[in-house]
């Protein structure tokens, strides 16, 4: 099964010109029983708990060209096209999380204004009778650095995605 | 040309960094038991003194810290992050910590600031 995820990313990144590989690992499937939906709460938030100016920095010519609305529109498709259909397994949602970190970083260095690093984080989680929260705090420049974030559920298995765009001089 | 950190150039340590996240999630749900109520407190409190204690090093990164704490249930979970950056300077760790009743996992990354 997880040999459509491979043709899916080799496909999808053929297209970008980068390489991704894959590795495979022996895993055992985990049984599924009733899949009851109940409340999964995934957050994720950013706050800056001060500055830490000590540095002196001579001035820096590029100062007001960074903007960032956030991380312009997400590739909000590539996750809901990957999983709309899928049921939760082990083996193919290990390489569905890696597959769609990379499609989506390719996707958004595509979009992306020069001079910014990209960090892609991507959960998958299979929905069973648990509670789960995610958060994040981040320390940086709050005029030039952003993230976006999405999540998304069906009735097995619900993904967060998170792109954070960080500015560098 | 030696592969040593010259006095100016610094790069992310994960060791340094895992240390740093172990200690503060021990700190935080070291000995209790999963409770909804507290959860959304924990993952607070987890990202913010991971994220102090980092700063205090004084070293010239911006960090994100990324933390996920789920109930054990026998639910399975998967995360992956892919970056973009100069892999010379920057770099992640993740930690990932468990107790009888829920799992941690916590992400650092660290983009270089340029002087």
């Amino acid at each position: 099964m997880y040999d459509l995820a491979k043709k899916k990313a080799a496909h999808l990144l053929k297209k970008r010109g980068s390489l991704s590989s894959l590795s495979s690992h022996e895993v055992k499937a985990k049984e599924t029983f009733a899949k009851t939906k109940d409340s999964i709460s995934t957050v994720s938030y950013m706050e800056e708990p001060g500055h830490h100016d000590d540095i002196p920095r001579p001035a820096v010519q590029m100062e007001n060209t960074c903007q960032l609305s956030p991380t312009r529109r997400f590739p909000v498709l590539t996750v809901t096209s990957y999983l709309q259909e899928e049921k939760y397994e082990p083996e193919l949602c290990r390489q569905m999380t890696k597959t769609i970190s990379e499609v989506v970083k390719a996707r958004v260095k595509d979009l992306m204004i020069p001079r910014y690093k990209i960090i892609v984080i991507i959960s998958i989680g299979q929905i069973r009778d648990q509670n789960m929260r995610m958060g994040s705090r981040c320390l940086w420049d709050e005029t030039c650095d952003n993230f976006s974030s999405h999540t998304f559920k069906n009735s097995s298995l619900f993904s967060t995605a998170t792109v954070y765009g960080v500015y560098f001089e | 040309m030696e592969e040593f950190h010259s006095g100016d150039e610094v790069s992310f340590s994960p060791d340094e960094a895992s240390n740093v996240v172990k200690e503060c999630i021990e700190g935080i749900i070291g000995g209790v038991d999963y409770s909804q109520n507290k959860v959304n407190q924990w993952t607070a409190s987890i990202v913010e003194h991971t994220l102090t204690q980092l700063v205090k090093q004084g070293k010239p990164f911006k960090y994100i810290v990324n933390c996920a704490v789920m109930q054990k249930s026998g639910a399975g979970l998967h995360t992956a992050n892919s970056c973009y950056w100069d892999t010379t300077t920057d770099g992640s760790c993740t930690v990932r910590w468990e107790n009888r009743t829920m799992y941690c996992v916590v992400s650092v990354f660290a983009v270089a600031i340029a002087l």
